[in-house]
């Protein structure tokens, strides 16, 4: 049976980790962080606190019996190079690296990654560049696969009703929330509004303009939508 | 109060009672043009801004408001707000 090590399990290495090891992959997975190698350690075969640039410390765990090894250290492009070049030189058959960057896969490439993977762009990538505009308020990874963005409605959806937009269809996409604000009269006469959240609406709801929407669907459906 | 001015503004207020946030900013820019020394016409620029989620725009509206009127008490509760979300 094929044997895995993934190193780093931030969001993408203990999702990698966590999907193997469902395939009843052998995985050992290995991170500096005690607490991410504790939230794996019930799910995958084996795991480990460890310094993956530690020479030794590979050699022990007896890396080299390993087909694959999926590098997934991100916030330290230094380490993932690093890593990279010791799992080659001790023989891993297959190294799989996150990059951050064309400048990093390029460094990747020349010790000897195998493959190389943009995880951020082949999933939420343009998602996070687009946590800049000022459309987007908040959003959050679930999965490999799925999201929920919270946006503001676009001007096409205003004044109708989820069944008129049926995004389900359309895009792939659940409607989890309606943020509102609710316009009322001061006692003073002069307008103001209070926030209101409909959870869970119904086809009937009608969309307003300034609605936010909070939605849930895969990463390419939620690119899909912001666009409108 | 020009009376033309007075009834843009109640107008204004009609459309954001109504969530027509962006026919109130029409309204609200015809009475801008009678009169552009009422904060309240600035208060009411800057819930409407800031009901379509327009931040930059619903600030400077408050404060254009709290120029005019230091001691307006909603717009500066919605400044706060703003400036601090």
């Amino acid at each position: 049976m094929k044997q895995f090590v993934v190193i780093g399990l931030g969001r993408f290495g203990s999702s990698i980790a966590r999907a193997l090891a469902e395939k009843n992959f052998e995985v050992l997975a290995m991170d500096r962080n005690e607490e991410r190698v504790k939230e794996i350690e019930d799910t995958v075969s084996q795991a480990v606190v460890v310094d993956a640039t530690d020479e030794k410390a590979l050699k022990e765990l007896g890396i080299k019996e390993f087909d694959t090894a999926v590098v997934s250290i991100g916030e330290n492009i230094e380490a993932s190079i690093m890593v990279t070049l010791l799992l080659k030189e001790l023989g891993v058959k297959q190294v799989i690296v996150k990059a951050r960057n064309e400048l990093h896969a390029k460094i990747l490439e020349k010790v000897g990654a195998d493959r190389i993977i943009f995880p951020e762009k082949e999933m939420g990538e343009k998602l996070a560049e687009s946590l800049a505009s000022p459309k987007i308020f908040d959003y959050i990874e679930l999965s490999t696969e799925y999201g929920i963005l919270e946006m503001i409605a676009p001007k096409k959806f205003c004044d109708k009703t989820l069944s008129e937009l049926n995004l389900r269809e359309k895009f792939g996409i659940s409607v989890m929330a309606i943020k509102r604000k609710m316009p009322y009269t001061k006692p003073d006469g002069s307008p103001d509004f209070e926030e209101k959240i409909i959870i869970g609406p119904g086809g009937a709801d009608e969309i307003l303009q300034g609605d936010i929407l909070v939605l849930l669907g895969k990463y390419k459906d939620l690119n899909r939508i912001q666009k409108l | 109060m020009n009376s033309d001015f007075q009834d843009l503004l109640e107008l204004s207020e009609f459309y954001i009672l109504s969530q027509k946030y962006e026919e109130a900013i029409k309204i609200l820019k015809k009475a801008q043009k009678i009169n552009n020394r009422e904060p309240k016409l600035y208060y009411n620029f800057g819930i409407a801004y800031e009901a379509l989620n327009e931040r930059d725009k619903a600030i400077n509206c408050f404060r254009q408001a709290l120029s005019l009127d230091p001691n307006f008490q909603s717009a500066q509760e919605h400044l706060n707000k703003l400036i601090k979300g």
